[in-house]
């Protein structure tokens, strides 16, 4: 091994071997010379030797600079750096909140470990992996955990690294980095090359009628090329993608066995994966552990990702300390929270009328998603203006769920109607205000009725996908038909249930209007009071 | 790779600079070396004494002069050799030598000499450019003259012959009491294999620059060449408790002039020596005198001048005339 560690050291950096030899051999004919001049011009010669000095580099300097400024395209280009093995120092054990994941990564560390026991039973060398999922959920991390585990270099670029204006650079960029690898492959006895963002110079390829292609379509052939060469050659190079884009998105040809042939999804973390995050970044720092109930939290952060729940506590940590606090409570997490979903808040001078209406249009929201929705609770009413909003009302789910049934659609749509009826129901006429309601509404209306097969009239199928000009007008009046039922139906039981509640909505309303703002807890203990209670979960 | 980068340049810089370290001509072997570069590069056999903090080098020559007493140009070329054998050794010492003396002797006509005088110092701000080439050649001393051990002796032997004393006595008698270190610059030569040389000091070697630029200006200035004829200028340097002074004395025939044009030009020996000695002391940076005296021989009549006064005359605080009020007559000698 030291052989070839020597080898591939000669065959990396013969450059600067070659360069380095150089130098000493003229330093020593240098030297030579000034031994054969007599002590007086030896003597005239060193004296004068640091300005020469000085002055070569400057005329170096700014040679370099001119050349990096016109024919490199900018100094960035010199603070790149593509080898990082060293610096990856990311424990198995650090990588927390995707178990699922963590369990099939494994399998990658071991087959790279392992690799000449696979290759003896037969077994398929993994080539390339893809990790797919939403960002912030850790797949950079992962692949850092992969290398420090696997303990070989770890050679790390951004997909967008490889996209140029100028046709070839970015085929060039990955020919040099598949070369560098397999030299550290070579020495190390295997190499991960990590593309972050894939998507970059992934995306299906698009081919011109005129004959040209684009460049990241080049980039793509030649990273097709080098994978296939890596399968030839049997190099211990893994590839390692990962991406946030769809895996529908990518072209084809990277996803076939061989070269990205295996696929981690790296989903959000469960509740239980929530916590153990939540408990990770707290042991970080000073909190006051009365105050601030993980458990509750871990419940609050449903879909949160891994880096949402580090900025969480980060953004309360610096309300702490603006609050001159020497631990962070409950209320800088939730005000955290707040900051970071609902954005900070911007105070406008409304008149009365407008931020009463304001008030009893969050009402509506709030009485309906508290009494009707099964999935979601209330985290917050405002009404103070925020991104753009003049209130709102914060929801958050209840648990984790990857489909919504039928009640749970029209429940969002009622929720999304509220403002508007509770507005009319009070002041005989309606605002703008519920633009974004109706749009949200509708969009569920129609996509239950045109998309989901939720209709009465019997209609089943994704009626989206057959051409405009296909679909018969009768087909799209029942269907129009249907999603106007929906909506109607759901403003009538809005309508009813807000007006049987008008006691409720007057209180809230008085609340907001004195308070501005109402917690969960404070909304709940209201709805109490009255003998309310959440509407039942599904389960 | 990284940690290896300081070292590396550690060891080239080591190796440079180690590579400056100690002279190339030790002063145990300054001698041999002087010899050994002029045979090696130039193939001339030259002899070599020292005394104090002054080199001689002996260079015989075939053909000195011409049958017109002028320096042949094959001998002004080996003696230019020698002059930059004897510098490339004066200055890559350790020997600390402040002049050097080449004297260069026809081997057919032994009497005639050139005595070379040249300080150390000045060949080094030659070459590091401090000083001009025309200036450097006005800080050498050129002497072409009869050895003056060679006339001593002849004289002496002459003596001897007519009082028919024993050659062996001759030789006693010559060893004792006439061949011995020479008392001023001027007796410096080599006669009979045997070097005449003293430790040259810096003010008699600034006396003797003094009165050959003095000699040097008269000739050069066609106005003043017409009119003067310099026979001699001597410069010298007297050391007396506390500050020495320098005494130039300057025989410069004139001719007859009328005389308006005779009292213009009457005080032309002080003016050229007075400003030939600010400019030389000046630039020398010598300080170890408290005045001079300009002797003008022809005329009997001498100046002297303060070192304060030199000064201010060189900056121009002073001027001439201020200066020569102080011209006062020779007293002619009982």
């Amino acid at each position: 091994m030291r052989s070839r560690r020597f080898k591939m050291y000669f065959k990396m950096y013969w450059p600067r071997i070659v360069i380095i030899f150089a130098i000493i051999f003229v330093v020593m004919l240098a030297v030579w010379g000034l031994m054969s001049l007599e002590s007086f011009y030896r003597n005239i010669t060193l004296a004068t030797m640091p300005i020469n000095l000085i002055m070569v580099a400057l005329n170096a300097t700014i040679f370099v600079f001119m050349y990096m400024m016109f024919m490199q395209g900018g100094l960035a280009k010199i603070s790149k750096s593509k080898i990082k093995g060293e610096l990856v120092n990311v424990k198995w054990d650090d990588v927390i909140g995707m178990e699922e994941a963590k369990r099939e990564a494994w399998e990658l560390v071991q087959l790279i470990k392992d690799r000449a026991k696979v290759k003896q039973v037969g077994g398929k060398i993994l080539r390339g992996m893809l990790m797919l999922g939403p960002p912030g959920c850790g797949k950079t991390y992962l692949a850092k955990a992969i290398a420090t585990e696997t303990k070989i270099p770890f050679l790390s670029m951004s997909g967008s690294e490889f996209v140029e204006i100028f046709v070839g650079v970015g085929a060039s960029r990955v020919r040099r980095l598949f070369k560098k690898a397999r030299e550290l492959s070579y020495g190390f006895g295997g190499c991960i090359i990590f593309i972050d963002e894939l998507d970059a110079i992934a995306r299906k390829r698009v081919f011109s009628v005129f004959g040209g292609t684009e460049e990241t379509n080049s980039t793509q052939n030649q990273l097709l090329a080098e994978m296939d060469g890596l399968q030839e050659k049997d190099e211990n190079v893994v590839v390692i993608g990962a991406t946030n884009a769809g895996e529908d998105t990518l072209d084809r040809a990277l996803l076939r066995p061989g070269r990205f042939d295996r696929k981690l999804h790296i989903d959000r973390p469960n509740l239980e994966e929530r916590e153990k995050l939540f408990e990770f970044y707290f042991n970080k720092i000073n909190y006051d552990k009365g105050s601030v109930d993980i458990k509750k939290l871990a419940r609050k952060a449903v879909y949160k990702t891994p880096a949402e729940i580090e900025n969480i506590v980060k953004e309360a940590a610096l309300i702490a300390a603006r609050d001159n606090k020497p631990a962070i409570e409950y209320k800088h997490v939730s005000e955290a929270i707040e900051r970071i979903e609902m954005g900070l808040k911007h105070r406008r001078n409304m008149t009365p009328r407008e931020k009463e209406m304001t008030a009893w249009h969050e009402t509506g929201h709030l009485i309906v998603l508290y009494l009707l929705h099964p999935t979601k609770d209330v985290f917050k009413a405002s009404i103070i203006g925020r991104r753009g909003a003049l209130g709102v009302v914060h929801e958050n789910p209840r648990e984790e769920w990857f489909t919504r049934s039928r009640e749970v659609l029209v429940a969002d749509i009622k929720t999304s109607l509220a403002g508007f009826v509770a507005e009319k129901l009070r002041f005989n006429t309606t605002s703008d205000g519920v633009d974004t309601d109706f749009k949200q509404a509708m969009s569920i209306a129609h996509n239950m009725v045109w998309k989901w097969g939720m209709n009465d009239a019997g209609l089943v199928g994704d009626y989206t996908l057959i051409p405009e000009s296909q679909l018969g007008e009768s087909t799209k009046e029942v269907l129009n038909k249907e999603t106007n039922k929906i909506m109607q139906n759901s403003l009538k039981e809005v309508e009813t249930l807000l007006k049987n509640e008008q006691e409720i909505a007057k209180r809230f309303v008085k609340e907001l209007m004195q308070k501005e703002e109402l917690d969960y807890d404070e909304i709940d203990a209201i709805f109490k009071e009255y003998g309310k209670h959440q509407a039942p979960s599904p389960l | 790779m990284k940690s290896l980068l300081p070292l590396t340049i550690l060891v080239i810089f080591s190796a440079v600079f180690a590579a400056g370290c100690g002279p190339t001509y030790p002063k145990e072997k300054l001698k041999e070396s002087i010899i050994e570069v002029c045979k090696k590069d130039y193939n001339l056999d030259v002899k070599v004494d020292t005394v104090g903090k002054t080199i001689a080098i002996y260079l015989p020559l075939e053909n000195l002069i011409d049958f017109t007493f002028a320096i042949t140009k094959e001998a002004s070329e080996k003696i230019n050799d020698v002059i930059l054998s004897v510098s490339r050794v004066a200055l890559s010492t350790d020997a600390g030598y402040d002049f050097y003396c080449i004297i260069a002797h026809d081997i057919r006509i032994p009497e005639i000499q050139i005595v070379i005088i040249k300080s150390v110092d000045d060949v080094k701000r030659f070459l590091l450019n401090d000083i001009s080439r025309g200036d450097y050649s006005k800080r050498m001393l050129i002497d072409i003259r009869f050895s003056p051990q060679a006339q001593k002796e002849r004289a002496i032997k002459e003596v001897f012959s007519k009082m028919n004393v024993d050659k062996k006595w001759q030789e006693d008698v010559l060893n004792d009491f006439f061949r011995s270190e020479p008392a001023a610059l001027g007796d410096i030569g080599y006669w009979n294999g045997r070097f005449y040389i003293k430790d040259i000091s810096m003010p008699e070697f600034l006396a003797e620059q003094i009165a050959s630029r003095t000699r040097f200006a008269f000739r050069e200035d066609k106005e003043l060449a017409d009119i003067f004829l310099v026979k001699s200028a001597k410069g010298s340097y007297f050391s007396r408790p506390g500050k020495g002074y320098f005494k130039f004395e300057i025989l410069a025939e004139q001719k007859a002039l009328e005389e308006a044009r005779h009292a213009k030009v009457r005080n032309k020996v002080f003016e050229v020596t007075l400003n030939e000695a600010a400019k030389v002391l000046h630039a020398y940076r010598f300080e170890d005198f408290d005045q001079l005296e300009i002797m003008d021989q022809s005329d009997s009549r001498s100046l002297d001048v303060s070192r304060g006064d030199l000064e201010s005359y060189r900056i121009k605080e002073l001027s001439l005339n201020d200066i020569l009020k102080g011209v006062a007559s020779i007293p002619r000698a009982l």
